[in-house]
């Protein structure tokens, strides 16, 4: 039987009773020397995507989240226990220094909309200029509202870091995620700077009132777990 | 589900986006697509259209077309 991992810390402090991960399932530890992984026995071959067990993958995590800063595993791994030990004992010491980043951290999350048109109005069109012409200048407009609009998240970018980066320990900054998203960050920021980063963030938005933030967390570090190369998921955004 | 908000994203006609629903969005970016990775070894089936229906239309366009995938969602109930 395969177990369904959540998560993985250091140490194993005790978890509610009353927890109950996928399906269900009681949630225990695996103690593995250097590492405890909390997992839940499951009897199937696949993980419903659902949002009754995303939930619970998340409330598994955030219970710990609560005692301690844990390595989140992501949605749908299922994996026998030898095979777990063996990953766990190959990759010890990578893991061990991304438990010693997360240590006593929590992640704060920023997404940033803004709604301008980014096309290039400088060019404007020519009434007398052929169908082949004003084709090839439409596509020039955009383009160059493309590169404006690239040029203005990484500017953004550097701005958001320059007023809260003295309480971030690492960060994720993915410019112009989606068409209309401009900037997806994830800061990794001490629990007790929390505060601290929370008041710098809001001067921060009061100062662009033309952009839309999105800002949430505390979070478990699920932006900065990850040890391998970046892996797409099945929906085809990572 | 307690919030991880603390701001809630407002649409141009000042209306809220249900806060509850964009807390879950949030909740299925980090735990879908972000985490630890084993190769090979995430095997999911996907079968719940509703999710999937905000999952990737929310995550895929942003969070802003939230509002519209609410609206949406509403009008079909």
């Amino acid at each position: 039987m395969k177990v369904y991992i959540y998560c993985l810390t250091e140490g194993t402090d005790a978890l509610p009773n009353s927890l109950r991960g996928i399906a269900g399932a009681a949630v225990r530890w695996i103690d593995t020397g250097c590492f405890s992984s909390v997992v839940s026995d499951f009897a199937g071959e696949a993980v419903l995507v659902n949002r009754e067990n995303a939930l619970a993958h998340a409330a598994v995590v955030q219970s710990v989240f609560k005692q301690t800063t844990p390595l989140p595993f992501r949605f749908g791994t299922l994996v026998t226990e030898p095979k777990l030990n063996s990953y766990l004992t190959a990759r010890r010491e990578t893991l061990q220094r991304k438990l010693e980043q997360v240590r006593g951290c929590v992640e704060m999350s920023v997404k940033i909309v803004w709604n301008r048109n980014w096309t290039d109005e400088s060019l404007h069109k020519d009434v007398q200029e052929k169908p082949g012409t004003a084709f090839l200048h439409e596509k020039r407009r955009q383009l160059m509202g493309s590169e404006a609009r690239a040029a203005e998240a990484r500017r953004i970018a550097v701005w958001l870091e320059d007023k809260t980066g003295e309480m971030v320990r690492e960060k994720r900054i993915d410019t112009n995620p989606t068409e209309k998203l401009l900037l997806a960050a994830a800061y990794l920021v001490e629990r007790g700077a929390v505060e601290q980063y929370r008041v710098r963030l809001k001067e921060a938005r009061e100062e662009k009132p033309e952009l839309h933030f999105l800002v949430s967390g505390p979070w478990p570090p699920y932006s900065f777990a990850n040890i391998d190369l970046e892996f797409k998921s099945q929906f085809g955004v990572s | 589900m307690s919030s991880p908000f603390d701001q809630i994203i407002v649409n141009e006609g000042g209306e809220q986006i249900d806060e509850l629903e964009l807390s879950l969005l949030e909740t299925l970016d980090h735990v879908l697509n972000r985490g630890l990775v084993i190769a090979g070894e995430i095997t999911i089936s996907v079968a719940d259209i509703d999710l999937i229906f905000l999952g990737l239309n929310v995550l895929l366009s942003s969070v802003e077309t939230a509002n519209e995938v609410l609206r949406h969602r509403e009008t079909k109930l």
